[in-house]
């Protein structure tokens, strides 16, 4: 791939450290500037790169820059606005999840992308991490028969000590319409939503088991039933240990894919009659220690649970490059967007 | 003077109050906002008062620093990913300067480390002092020193753009009450102490001589735009540091020597291995990354000329006894003054029970 499209990159968290590893690494594109309201982080992270400045305003970055891609990696509450603004400077943008805060937000977006001839895309990592593929393909195979349940679980222990829990200096997520859960959200709905067809009808429970005034919700636990599938999107602050998980149960078998120490197990309905669930058991606990084994690997050489981050930045590129319609496509954002709207009706109704 | 203390509830910080406070400087600590007042180290006194911000974020940074003559800053986050401690040492570091620019308060007295010199530049037994080279921000040394290093360019920046004042002190080990071990001696295992190497120098200082140092900076017209290493006279080898450590130990530890050079090669066995299997990517214990280990456990010599000339401080107590005072019940802990100075009582009890 030719180096011809220039990038830019406004935000510089701790999400920031694999954009900016994928695009030091791949060289899919020349990185042309990096911009954070302080200036000893943005010049931090365009010191990687031997030919980026640092900026602590955007608007001036684009103005000087006039990058052709912008990754914009801010706290979800700025992304609308910074968003569009790189839209209307020309640029592509590859934005963190969630893209905006709202449906509506999203689709007024989405026209101004269109507007200006540019590609909007939400990052949808977790949907290229390597598990998840293995279960698409699964699906594809036919070899669950018909899906019949979907469930996401997420267990994050965000009430300790972390960051999400500093009483000094409050996190921004807690300002989300969720608080911190709307973080995450998206991932447990893009996830769901690869394997529902359609969304009918959205229950769902928001708590506080905590009590925790900081936040104001640590559990989620939500039904999408759709025709004859139902999806359960499950987050707890409580349960642990910490987890990741899509679990697919069909009417051939089962598959569950473990996002955060990679691995996918399944079992099935097989021609080996009353002698099946002890062959699915021993199959099962092949698939655990080779996984065990991979996964000690995995963490001697420092890999995170990202690598469909890099898969989707590189296909996304590959895209940009060749004038594709990116790997998330409008569709993706918008049954995301819609079903996350749903899901905040629910909010007050417990 | 009106003195603002960061880190004030810190290991240093605590102990910087009341030198202060104790050398009749008023002193503003400053105290993170939900920190209970229950938890402070001091009670109300004459002299001393709160104000409450995160230096993770620019709000109420600027009424902070307003009307104050100098700002010691001893904030830094020690722990966490590196995230984290850039947050809590540059980007708060960044926070406060921005504020004393528009307060046009200029004077600055900066807690640095050692952590931020390139030891594995230096020879065997060579004297490492204010002159010797640092660290490059991309070196493989962990995020303490990275974001001290960076920290450190802050103040310079301040220094040159805004016209600060700048007094940048690096202390070596500091060591006190609750906090004697140093990884320069090696790792602890339990019982079982791991020394690395035997008759390296520890560069090492007591907290209340490093809390007087830094007060005598803010006081000394002398120090500014000065960098100075904090280290005391008595510098002791890991060998005799360890085994005074021992003898307080509340259980008498199993000390288990591997000489310095095998430990060199062992660390370069390990790199060489990383590479060979893993490209290079493999995670490494930081003792066994060469870098690492010389800023940890290189002999080294120690220089502290600049700072009795700049400060004219001279430690007030010797290893024996501030060894003692560390393993001693505060109540029993009678503070000398450093000067002869009268103290008010009241602040004589606000300082010295908690510490």
């Amino acid at each position: 791939m030719s180096a011809t499209l220039t990038t830019a990159v406004i935000g510089t968290g701790a999400i920031s450290q694999e954009h900016l590893d994928f695009l030091s690494r791949e060289r899919v594109s020349h990185i042309v500037g990096v911009c954070d309201l302080s200036r000893a982080s943005a010049r931090y992270a365009a010191s990687r790169f031997p030919d980026a400045r640092a900026f602590t305003n955007h608007h001036e970055m684009l103005d000087t820059l006039r990058p052709d891609v912008v990754h914009v990696l801010t706290p979800p509450q700025t992304h609308a606005a910074i968003c569009r603004d790189c839209l209307e400077a020309g640029a592509h943008v590859f934005v963190e999840k969630p893209v905006a805060l709202t449906y509506e937000d999203f689709q007024k977006l989405w026209t101004t992308a269109e507007r200006y001839d540019r590609r909007l895309i939400e990052d949808h990592n977790y949907r290229f991490n390597t598990p998840v593929q293995t279960l698409e393909q699964l699906v594809a195979e036919g070899q669950l028969g018909e899906i019949r349940e979907v469930e996401v679980r997420m267990a994050l222990a965000l009430h300790r000590g972390n960051r999400y829990n500093d009483p000094h200096l409050p996190h921004p997520s807690h300002q989300l319409p969720a608080g911190v859960i709307h973080e995450f959200l998206p991932h447990l709905a893009y996830l769901a939503l690869r394997f529902l067809p359609r969304v009918d009808r959205v229950v769902a429970a928001w708590r506080n088991e905590s009590g925790n005034p900081a936040f104001q919700y640590d559990d989620l636990d939500a039904l999408v039933f759709s025709s004859n599938i139902h999806a359960r999107l499950r987050f707890s602050c409580h349960t642990q240990p910490d987890c990741f998980t899509v679990t697919l149960r069909g009417t051939e078998g089962w598959a569950q894919a473990d996002l955060f120490h990679p691995c996918v197990q399944t079992s099935w309905t097989c021609k080996a009659g009353p002698f099946s669930p002890l062959l699915n058991q021993m199959l099962g606990g092949a698939v655990l220690l080779s996984a065990g084994v991979a996964n000690l690997r995995r963490k001697i050489l420092q890999e995170t649970p990202y690598e469909g981050m890099h898969r989707l930045l590189r296909m996304t590129y590959e895209c940009l490059h060749r004038g594709e319609e990116p790997p998330i496509t409008f569709d993706d954002m918008d049954r995301t967007s819609r079903l996350i709207d749903s899901l905040l009706d629910e909010a007050n109704r417990l | 003077m009106k003195l603002l203390v960061t880190g004030a509830t810190g290991f240093l910080g605590r102990h910087v109050v009341v030198e202060a406070l104790r050398r009749g400087h008023h002193v503003r600590a400053m105290v993170r906002p939900d920190t209970s007042e229950d938890a402070l180290p001091w009670r109300p006194t004459a002299g001393l008062t709160f104000v409450r911000a995160d230096l993770r974020s620019p709000r109420g940074l600027r009424e902070a620093v307003r009307g104050v003559d100098a700002v010691l800053h001893l904030a830094a986050a020690k722990t966490g990913d590196f995230y984290t401690q850039f947050r809590g040492t540059v980007n708060a570091t960044e926070n406060l300067l921005n504020a004393m620019a528009v307060e046009s308060n200029r004077r600055l007295v900066q807690v640095s480390s050692f952590s931020v010199y390139d030891n594995e530049k230096l020879r065997c037994g060579s004297t490492l002092t204010e002159d010797s080279q640092l660290i490059d921000i991309y070196a493989d040394r962990d995020a303490y020193a990275i974001t001290k290093l960076l920290q450190d360019q802050l103040a310079r920046e301040f220094a040159e753009e805004h016209g600060g004042l700048v007094t940048i002190l690096r202390p070596g080990v500091i060591y006190g009450r609750g906090n004697s071990w140093t990884a320069r001696l090696g790792v602890q295992w339990g019982h079982r102490w791991i020394r690395i190497g035997a008759n390296a120098p520890l560069p090492l200082i007591y907290v209340e001589h490093c809390a007087e140092a830094v007060v005598l900076a803010a006081e000394k017209p002398a120090s500014i735009g000065q960098t100075i290493n904090l280290v005391d006279d008595d510098q002791p080898t890991q060998r005799r540091y360890m085994r005074a450590l021992a003898a307080h130990a509340p259980e008498r530890p199993t000390i288990i020597p591997i000489n310095w050079s095998c430990m060199r090669l062992l660390a370069r066995l390990a790199i060489l291995t990383n590479i060979l299997l893993f490209a290079g990517r493999a995670r490494l214990p930081g003792i066994l990354i060469p870098a690492r280990l010389h800023a940890r456990c290189k002999p080294l010599r120690y220089d502290n000329q600049r700072m009795k000339s700049l400060l004219a401080i001279q430690p007030r107590y010797d290893l024996q006894t501030a060894l003692a005072r560390c393993f001693t019940t505060p109540e029993s802990v009678v503070t000398p003054l450093a000067d002869g100075h009268t103290v008010d009582k009241e602040v004589q009890d606000a300082c010295a029970s908690p510490i």
